[in-house]
């Protein structure tokens, strides 16, 4: 059994608690068979946004829409989106497998499917342990799994890394991927880019309820465009050595950060060695950079403090 | 329909609650069996209990102790609707269920169907108590037909009672406000507005539920005037629909955050 997903959207979306402008004008569109990063700092409106999707909060103005539909008005929600919101939902008192048994029986489906996804997130021996007693990671697991009962084909976790270890980390990536693999459509909050990284094919970045960017996680990263540092006493020279035509490609720029330090753009560190070898323009430094997406995020949503009230 | 009975049904066996509010309502009736067979003949001076026990009024008001402990059952609606919101359960509900009202409406009728059954227990321990306390004493004859009529009344009051109890808890999200504001209406305010304003007290929610247990206590409400049985259930069900339709319209509307 295994459903395919359908393309989320959202149109315009506002929402406004009192002062705050919690989403503003929010738009953008999560694709089936990818996994889609929905990326903010803390109060950027991440989890407003998740809950107007889910028919949770109404939003002021503009809708979102699961396969052109409002939330309320689709068949059987259950079957077609598994979210999973926040840790908290759990009655203290009820056990992880009894948690799971009330969704199962509200969406029709047999007892044993509560042990089926028990089993998936690695809670089989915590079944009948009650919720309130729970790890924060553990709580994460069951909230997945609440998530998972469904067999849903549009998947919507907020934040469903927090509180788990690297181990758990690594099966939630391996899980995602292989759920957007299936065709499944997979849009998964966080607050730190580096934590989803790994995993998505795409992202939706917002700072202050709107939207910053959109797109394949490629072309955030500036479409895999390579950046190498180059240290050299004659720098005149390799600018030129670097540029003619001889040479094959141009590089896409050649920057001076230095007296004797530039930053190349589209050449890899042998490219521009074996010319500056050539040219017998002496190196004292060819090192790549890494694309720090982390710190391009960190500028992409550097707007202020969270929450903006306007 | 079916399914979304089934899951608010598994809510209330996969907690504690109902146990130990229904052991609540068995332990209530039992004192209050207790209460009337042993002290109360006593505490009226009366010497001998023959003469109290031998009235067969008496008889039937210590079977009527099945309909005492009402209020546990109320709170029980309360508790089980207002605990949606308090562990914010009611996420995972309105994900499976998102129209609002069908959430209501299907917890109204499950706890209809669960007020009924402590209902049934409540009577149960009633009878069986007032039997046992009985026998050996001279006591005037449990009539079967008013232990029917008792068992009728306790059961339809409790089925409406724990009904309202869902639909107070959908107005009230705040767990304790709404357990603290229901205990104090039906304990305070309303024998209070009887008081003062004589003829309103059949109209009042404790009021029909009275109506509705009239064959749990000879004596009625003090002497004061009590609905037909049919009048009282009535009434009863309308104060709950107009709390669960106020609900929908306001509170239930609120965004969940
Ligand atoms: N019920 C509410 N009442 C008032 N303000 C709210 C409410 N819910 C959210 N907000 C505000 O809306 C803004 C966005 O909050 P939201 O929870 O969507 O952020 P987030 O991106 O999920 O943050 P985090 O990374 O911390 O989870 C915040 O300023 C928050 O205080
Ligand atoms: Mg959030």
């Amino acid at each position: 059994m295994s459903t395919i997903g359908q393309a989320l959207t959202v149109e315009h979306l506002s929402k406004r608690f009192g002062k705050v402008h919690a989403v503003q004008d929010l738009s953008f569109s999560v694709e089936p068979g990818r996994v889609t990063g929905f990326l903010g700092p803390n109060g950027s409106g991440k989890t407003t946004t998740l809950r107007c999707m889910l028919g949770l909060v109404r939003p002021t103005s503009g809708a979102a829409r699961i396969g052109g539909h409002v939330y309320r008005d689709l068949d059987h929600p259950g079957m077609i989106v598994g979210a999973a919101l926040e840790a908290s939902g759990f009655h203290p008192g009820r056990t992880a497998r009894g948690h799971l048994r009330v969704i199962s029986d509200a969406l029709g489906l047999p007892k044993s499917r509560a042990d089926e996804v028990l089993e998936l997130v690695g809670l089989a021996d915590s079944a009948g342990r009650k919720a309130g007693g729970f790890s924060l990671g553990m709580r994460q697991r069951l909230s997945l799994a609440a998530a998972l009962v469904g067999d849903p084909g549009i998947l919507i976790l907020d934040e469903p890394a927090n509180g788990l270890d690297p181990e758990g980390i690594a099966w939630l990536r391996g899980l995602l991927r292989g759920l957007a693999r299936e065709g499944k459509t997979v849009l998964v909050s966080s607050h730190v880019l580096s934590e989803v990284q790994q995993t998505v094919d795409d992202v939706v970045i917002i700072s202050r309820g709107s939207l910053v960017q959109s797109g394949t996680l490629a072309d955030l990263a500036g479409n895999g465009a390579i950046r190498v540092r180059v240290r050299t006493p004659r720098r005149e020279s390799l600018v030129a050595a670097l540029q003619a035509s001889s040479g094959g490609n141009p590089p896409t720029s050649v920057d001076p950060t230095g007296p004797d330090e530039l930053l190349v753009t589209g050449l890899t560190p042998s490219d521009i060695g074996r010319r500056a070898f050539l040219a017998g323009v002496e190196l004292h430094e060819l090192a790549q950079q890494t694309n720090d997406l982390e710190s391009l995020f960190l500028e992409l949503t550097a707007t202020g403090t969270p929450g903006g009230t306007a | 329909m079916i399914p979304l009975l089934r899951s608010e049904l598994r809510k209330v066996t996969t907690t504690k609650v109902l146990f130990f509010l229904t052991l609540a309502v068995a332990f209530f009736t039992a004192l209050n069996v207790f209460l009337l067979v042993y002290l109360t003949p006593r505490a009226m001076g009366v010497e001998n209990n023959d003469e109290l026990l031998m009235n067969p009024d008496y008889v039937t008001n210590i079977i009527g102790a099945a309909g005492s402990s009402s209020i546990f059952v109320l709170i029980l609606g309360i508790v089980a609707m207002t605990g949606e919101f308090r562990h914010m359960t009611i996420t995972s509900t309105l994900l499976v269920t998102p129209r609002r009202s069908r959430v209501l409406i299907t917890k109204g009728i499950i706890f209809l169907i669960i007020g009924a059954v402590i209902g049934l227990i409540a009577f149960a321990t009633a009878i069986a108590l007032a039997t046992l306390t009985l026998s050996g004493k001279a006591h005037a004859p449990i009539d079967t037909d008013i232990a029917l009529q008792i068992l009728g009344g306790v059961v339809l009051g409790f089925a409406i009672y724990a009904f309202v109890g869902v639909a107070v808890g959908a107005l009230i999200r705040n767990q304790v406000a709404a357990v603290v504001g229901a205990l104090i209406w039906v304990l305070i305010l309303e024998a209070l507005l009887t008081v003062f304003v004589d003829w309103i007290g059949k109209w009042l929610p404790g009021g029909a539920l009275d109506a509705v247990l009239q064959a749990t206590n000879v004596s009625g409400r003090g002497g004061s005037e009590v609905l037909s049985i049919g009048a009282g259930a009535a009434v009863l069900i309308t104060y709950a629909v107009i709390l669960g339709a106020l609900a929908s319209a306001t509170t239930m509307r609120r965004d969940i955050t």
